[in-house]
């Protein structure tokens, strides 16, 4: 492909759908109205096909050949002064590529059911605006050539979700639950600053291909400077928590599901929480020579995936379990990239990323099914999404059941469906990563371990979900009237497209072996042979998934009155997880109610003590400025004596000259 | 005699801007009299055909600047180079946003020659550029201030006009007296009048020779120029003359001496510095002290002392000097820094003609019937009766500030990262103490943007109809500060 026409492409990505969003915020609210959906349409379905061509054309000659160069498209040069040189430009290899692939087209289905889902809002245009600009955040982000960009549209994604959780700022918990997750994305945000800082100071560049694309000298640097090496890759794992809802950063996911539930599929798959995933995927020949750092990201990733699939376990609201579900599957993303040890082989930095990454790739589909199939659940039901009040939908919604059942077999790691493929590679990686000789394998056949019970717990709770849903004696609530409807084809489409890419895209990309196959044409990524099918560990894995949906079917559907006995004989423990483990309220004790404390004596001491250093310093200027005022006084021969004295001091500074030689 | 008339012919091909200009002024003076009846009487609307016919000058002028080349040419009394370039296209710009302020600050009578005027005093900027000798500097300097005093009386002929005319005229001939003993002073020592053999003579003198004569004529013309750039001690004048006149005549003499007297420093500090070009020039540790406690006393003396003013053209009038003390350290560090001190300078005066021109354009704007903006009770609650030139101001005020999104803020970034590239412990200094002193300005120009937006409202909000010219002019303004900020680029590299 020309050079040109692939840079046109590469700026096309993220442009059509700026130009949607700021065609339909100049239009929509006045001219186009319920009409708003089809610039996002447009924009989003020009940025797909980009995102594919681009896919095809990034990696030339086959997959086979290990040379690739990222491919930059010139911008705009902003300002060139001195040693400060800043760009605008977009880098896109293979892991862009991918990244794309999936952002655009999941956000472009999602797009579609959002039509029919947010049909009649007053808002509608509003939200199609947002949408768009959203999608156009995240695709820059994942272009950026420089950690500077990166950190742009990384604050601009944060700004979109912001918007978009609070949607209906009308209600109070909406307006709350957006100003939780940008303030919880702030604390993440800080260190990502400062580790952004640090790169600078480390390597006189933030660009990716200096700081990442330069072996040598990074090995160099690293050996120089292993402890800024760590540094530098906490804290951008710090930001990274934060956008991925990571322990001890997860706690504003869930409660994002207080925007429109297609926003909610919007962030838990394509854009928003790809994003940490993405930046730790990136920064990988940074991460692999730090260990420490690695075992940290594993570690968190293993807690963060056991405290979520506990919660997991016993919320009533449907949307809510998804929401713990994807901050469960995000932390497995991250034990996979903490498990990346160059201890277990020089290829298993390469392997570990490919397994996150695909992870993320399939986890983007399924979950986006998920998030939809139950929005097409609430849209039937008057929008009740209490599990408890509603039941036996199997019949009365029969494409939504289909359809999450397709997506609740893939989040549970049925045989042969997405998530096995992806969840297999993980287990394999971190299997290696305990088997090797890293000081620090014990850590990993922990996580290792936890990761198997996880892999039992997620088939459980999402089965739970689904037969509470759809099975069961036919109950629906008062809100939903006489005849629950079942979605209209522009919602039923895309859940159908999102099932059959739930279903097969990991089989077909597995066993093709193309996804690693292509990923390591990333820069900074070396080339890896998949190790193929590890028999013990599939063995192990579909065990405990039959496990863990044969127990949910014992309990929600053969013997219904089994899960009350059992809540009761466990109450402390049950209650716990239904208080998701008393994260609000810890957090409240130990963060916020000191912090609100700290803020009241702040605040205090602002008004008392800063307030009078403040006013007493804004005195002094006036003081100093009380001298010239003298001579101000509007009167000539005083002007020119104060000019003819100033004469004086300029010719007897300048003659010291003369005096000194 | 044929040889002198291929020589005026030689000399004027390198002027053509300002013989364009020249003629529209000698056409304004001449015809304008006959256009005035003997009781004093101007036929209606006879300042907007003035007023048309100089921008129709301007323009043409800009033409012919596009057009004509900016190699380098050398011709006795001018030369020809990409200073000159960027000097030239600067003062028309600001020429032609003069003209558009001027509009309704001047009556019928009296248009034809303060146009004539304001086009003398960009085509004597333009010529200050171009010289290439001291008699030619010189007589451009004139050309920019006699025009000044009589476009200062004919603004305001009441007694407050007539006093700030008054002090300018005396205050402006003893500088100009000091330039003119300093040049002489410099043609004591070489001889000779002509840039390049003064050039030439220094380069070759005998060792020591004209040491301290040299550094008095430095002293001389530096003071004397100093009072064009509104530097401390010679800044008297300009609080009480802003306050006194027109705001187009505020927005002139914010911008135009300022440029006319960096241009001429440009000009005439290497050669007492006895180096041969600016290129080259790196001032010597004792002109660096004197230029670096000129440019302190200047930012503090003008920021402090704007703090304290409730009436905006005064404030302006110090902001003013404030930026006539940052613009000094690009002229401290020189040209041997990794950000050379000239470029900054001439990048800040591009910025800082659009917002000072911004502000008096859109303080004015409505000056013709609703009240004129002067005072802080006149901005209470803009925001209210005027959202749209509240907004604009407000713009303009972020751009003195040096805010981001905002033209200002490259300006300033420029200026600072010359005084930092510099290295030396006199660089670090002068540009903590320029961002402290940018801490000091936000606060008077926020609280104007406050004022605007915060207050309530004095007066009822009534439709204000708005003269269309100084609006136009403190809308372009406003946009191209922000536009300018967006791509900064092209503008730095057409510095020479």
């Amino acid at each position: 492909m020309p050079e040109n026409i692939q840079h046109l492409v590469m700026w096309l990505i993220p442009l059509a759908p700026l130009a949607a969003a700021i065609v339909t915020a100049l239009l929509g609210p006045k001219g186009m109205r319920e009409k708003s959906h089809l610039p996002c349409w447009f924009g989003l379905a020009v940025a797909v096909v980009c995102a594919y061509v681009l896919l095809f054309s990034i990696v030339p000659g086959g997959f086979g050949e290990h040379e690739s160069q990222a491919v930059v498209a010139p911008g705009y040069q902003w300002i060139d002064v001195g040693g400060l040189n800043v760009r605008v430009e977009l880098r896109a290899d293979a892991m862009t590529a991918i990244m794309l692939s999936m952002v655009t087209a999941v956000s472009l289905l999602v797009a579609v059911f959002a039509a029919g889902y947010m049909h009649g809002d007053p808002g509608y245009a509003r939200f199609f605006a947002c949408f768009s600009l959203f999608v156009f955040s995240m695709c820059m982000l994942v272009l950026s050539s420089s950690f500077l960009l990166l950190f742009v549209f990384w604050e601009g994604v944060g700004l979109c979700s912001y918007l978009l959780i609070g949607f209906w700022f009308q209600k109070p918990s909406a307006a709350a639950a957006a100003k939780k997750a940008f303030v919880v994305n702030r604390i993440g945000d800080f260190g990502f600053l400062i580790g952004i800082f640090l790169i600078w100071t480390t390597f006189r560049s933030v660009d990716f291909a200096t700081v990442l694309g330069e072996p040598q000298r990074l090995a160099e640097l690293a050996a120089a400077q292993p402890g800024r090496i760590t540094a530098i890759c906490l804290l951008l794992l710090l930001g990274a928590m934060g956008k991925s809802a990571q322990f001890p950063l997860h706690v504003w996911l869930p409660d994002a599901m207080e925007g429109p539930t297609p926003v909610s599929a919007l962030i838990h798959a394509a854009t928003m929480v790809t994003a940490g995933v993405y930046v730790v995927a990136r920064c990988t020949p940074l991460f692999v020579h730090s260990p420490t750092a690695q075992v940290v990201v594993c570690c968190i990733g293993g807690v963060t995936a056991l405290i979520a699939a506990l919660i997991a376990l016993t919320q009533d609201d449907l949307k809510r379990v998804l929401a713990y579900s994807t901050v469960s599957q995000l932390g497995y993303m991250f034990m996979a990239l903490g498990a990346g040890t160059l201890a277990a082989s020089d290829a298993a930095p390469a392997l570990a990323t490919t397994a996150a990454m695909f992870h993320l790739y399939t986890h983007a589909f399924f979950k986006a099914l998920l998030f939809l199939a139950a929005g097409s659940v609430m849209h039937a039901m008057g929008d009740v999404i209490d599990m408890k009040r509603f039941g036996g939908l199997r019949r009365a919604l029969p494409i939504t059941h289909w359809t999450f059942l397709a997506g609740a077999a893939a989040l549970a790691g049925v045989p042969l469906l997405s998530g096995f493929w992806s969840k297999d590679e993980i287990l394999g990686a971190l299997y290696s990563a305990g088997s090797s000789e890293s000081p620090y394998h014990g850590y990993y056949y922990a996580v290792f371990a936890i990761a198997v019970f996880i892999a039992f717990l997620t088939a459980f709770y999402t089965f739970r979900a689904y037969f509470k849903t759809f099975w069961g004696e036919e109950r629906f609530p008062a809100e939903a009237g006489h005849h629950p409807h079942e979605a209209p084809p522009v919602m039923a489409w895309p859940l159908r497209v999102l099932a059959v890419c739930a279903l097969f895209i990991g089989g077909l990309v597995a066993l093709s072996g193309s996804f690693a196959g292509y990923l390591h044409h990333t820069i900074g990524l070396p080339h890896a042979e998949e190790p193929g099918l590890r028999w013990g560990l599939v063995f192990v894995s579909v065990a405990v998934v039959v496990l863990g949906i044969g127990l949910a079917w014992q309990m929600y559907v053969a013997a219904p009155r089994m899960p009350s006995k059992l809540a009761a004989a466990f109450r402390p423990l049950y209650a716990a997880s239904l208080n998701k483990l008393y994260f609000d309220e810890i957090f409240w004790a130990i963060l916020v109610a000191p912090l609100r404390g700290l803020a009241w004596l702040a605040g205090w001491f602002d008004r008392v003590v800063i307030d009078s250093i403040v006013d007493g310093l804004a005195l002094v200027p006036r003081w100093l400025s009380a001298v010239p005022v003298v001579f101000q006084n509007g009167r000539l021969p005083s002007y020119a004596l104060v000019m003819w004295a100033g004469l004086i001091v300029c010719l007897a500074l300048a003659v010291r000259l003369f005096a000194s030689y | 005699m044929p040889q002198v008339i291929e020589q005026i012919r030689s000399t004027a091909t390198l002027i053509v801007p300002e013989i364009v200009l020249l003629a529209a002024v000698c056409a304004l003076f001449l015809v304008g009299p006959f256009l005035v009846n003997e009781a004093g009487e101007a036929p209606a609307g006879l300042r907007k055909r003035w007023g048309f016919l100089s921008l129709f000058a301007l323009v043409v002028a800009l033409v012919a600047w596009c057009d004509g080349d900016h190699s380098l040419v050398q011709n006795g009394l001018f030369r020809i180079d990409g200073l000159v370039w960027y000097a030239r296209g600067l003062s028309l710009i600001a020429g032609i946003l003069l003209v558009l302020v001027l509009w309704n600050q001047i009556d019928d009578v009296h248009s034809a020659e303060a146009y004539a005027c304001l086009l003398s005093i960009v085509m004597g900027t333009n010529l200050v550029a171009a010289a290439n000798d001291l008699i030619s500097l010189f007589l451009a300097l004139e050309l920019v201030s006699i025009p000044t005093y009589v476009l200062l009386y004919l603004g305001k002929r009441d007694r407050i006009g007539g006093e700030a005319t008054l002090k300018y005229f005396l205050l402006s001939i003893f500088s100009s007296a000091l330039v003119l003993y300093g040049m002489s002073w410099l043609y004591g020592v070489t001889g000779t009048t002509n840039f390049t053999m003064i050039r030439d003579a220094l380069v070759n003198r005998a060792p020591h020779a004209g040491e301290g004569l040299l550094e008095i004529s430095f002293a001389l013309i530096l003071a004397g120029l100093c009072f064009r750039l509104a530097a401390v001690p010679f800044h008297f004048y300009a609080p009480d003359v802003f306050q006194g006149t027109t705001a187009s005549n505020a927005a002139l003499l914010s911008l135009i001496p300022k440029v006319v007297g960096f241009v001429a420093l440009i000009h005439l500090i290497p050669l007492s510095g006895a180096t041969d070009g600016w290129e080259r020039w790196m001032p010597d540790h004792e002109s660096k002290l004197l230029l670096a406690a000129l440019a302190v006393a200047t930012m503090f003396l003008g920021n402090l002392m704007a703090l304290r003013q409730s009436h905006i053209y005064r404030l302006m009038a110090y902001s003013s000097i404030a930026h006539a003390g940052y613009m000094l350290i690009g002229l401290v560090i020189g040209d041997t820094a990794p950000v050379g001190g000239r470029e900054a300078i001439l990048f800040y005066l591009a910025t800082y003609g659009l917002m000072t021109i911004g502000v008096f354009a859109l303080l004015s704007a409505r000056a013709g019937d609703g009240q004129p903006l002067k005072t802080d009770a006149d901005l209470r609650g803009l925001s209210r009766v005027q959202p749209m030139i509240a907004v604009l101001l407000a713009v303009c005020l972020f751009s003195l500030t040096g805010l981001p999104p905002t033209a200002g803020f490259l300006g300033k970034l420029n200026l600072f990262l010359t005084a930092w590239s510099d290295g030396t412990q006199l660089g670090h200094v002068l540009a903590i103490l320029m961002a402290l002193n940018a801490a000091i300005g936000a606060y008077y120009y926020l609280r104007l943007v406050a004022l605007m937006f915060l207050e309530p409202s004095a007066a009822e909000p009534q439709p204000v109809r708005l003269a269309w010219a100084p609006w136009l002019a403190g809308t372009v303004c406003a946009v191209a500060s922000i536009a300018l900020f967006v791509a900064p680029q092209w503008l730095w590299d057409s510095i020479p």
